[in-house]
């Protein structure tokens, strides 16, 4: 794609739109390229093959990140478990452990939340996300209504933590 | 999980993928190499996902300030997204991976590509998706100017 074409200047208290074609956009013959390979079911099929094949390796991810995310705990360093869990979320879902990829995202959605009201998360909420993740992640038979029981159960706890935090105080 | 990607585009047939590990490297890279799609991370260190994109679209020595960026995200904290939005990014791919979504976002950035809206706070692509019907004003745009009329 050509790029020399520069953004217009703003205008005091007004937006200027610049429409596709003003502004460089795909080659016509890429495009056409790349139109017809998101449409043939041969891409599709070969690429959902890609994602199958990669379960394995992103399931050993997922369990180097929980080696990090404990070490992160023991240091009671939360922008680092975060961190880390974050990457399990993120990770886990294409290792097939769906209920470990739900538990790291409530355990996230509670220590950013905390973080945001600058309140310092409660340890035993932190250790049982830890412990469920590195149960689940570790089970065989991850992906059975156990887990799922285990991942429900724990966004309720955070939902009630969380509503504690954003009540309002009354007198 | 830049592995998969890189697989993935292949599988579509592109074959040039360059690789940074920050936001830092990936612009040197997008100067170095003027690549026509932009897919990024938002965590990284020491330059994240948001950085860099604000830094492609307002820089001025952005070789590319329309260049379509996809950002691959595990995030779902609607803080951060919005924070993306608003720095410029073009299209969002939420983790888990599939070569569906990937495959769905990349001929939206093909086939309908979006205008581009320049304010004083933002520059990038138009973040009003939707005709919404019962949005009414305010109209900042040059492009919203009948309705400057009606609604002034």
């Amino acid at each position: 794609m050509s790029s020399r074409k520069r953004p217009p200047a703003p205008l005091p208290g007004k937006s200027v739109s610049v429409q596709p074609g003003a502004y460089p956009v795909f080659p016509s013959v890429v495009a056409m390229a790349l139109s017809r390979a998101v449409r043939d079911p041969h891409v599709h099929a070969k690429a959902e093959r890609v994602v199958i094949d990669s379960a394995d390796e992103m399931r050993a991810e997922v369990l180097k990140y929980i080696d990090r995310v404990e070490a992160a705990a023991r240091a009671s360093d939360f922008g680092g478990i975060y961190e880390h869990a974050h990457e399990i979320r993120g990770l886990a879902g294409n290792a097939g452990l769906a209920a470990t990829a739900r538990i790291a995202n409530g355990l996230c959605r509670y220590l950013d939340a905390l973080d945001r009201a600058s309140c310092t998360p409660e340890g035993n909420v932190v250790a049982l996300h830890l412990d469920a993740i590195a149960r689940a992640a570790h089970a065989e038979d991850e992906a059975t209504r156990l887990g799922d029981a285990v991942a429900n159960e724990l966004a309720q706890l955070v939902d009630r933590k969380l509503a504690e935090i954003n009540k309002p105080e009354t007198r | 999980m830049r592995k998969l990607l890189k697989s993935l585009l292949a599988a579509l047939g592109v074959t040039k993928v360059y690789e940074a590990q920050d936001g830092d490297e990936a612009f040197r890279l997008l100067r170095e190499n003027q690549p026509d799609v932009v897919l990024t991370d938002l965590t990284m260190k020491p330059t994240d996902g948001i950085e860099f994109t604000r830094l492609v679209r307002l820089s001025e020595s952005s070789p590319n300030p329309y260049v379509p960026i996809i950002m691959v995200t595990g995030h779902t904290e609607r803080h951060r997204v919005e924070g993306a939005r608003d720095a410029g990014v073009t299209e969002f791919l939420a983790k888990p991976i599939t070569a569906q979504n990937l495959f769905l976002r990349i001929a939206e950035i093909v086939e309908r590509p979006r205008p581009y809206v320049r304010c004083a706070t933002y520059f990038g692509p138009d973040r009003r998706r939707r005709n919404d019907e019962t949005y009414h004003g305010p109209w900042r745009r040059q492009t919203d100017a009948a309705n400057d009329l009606e609604f002034r």
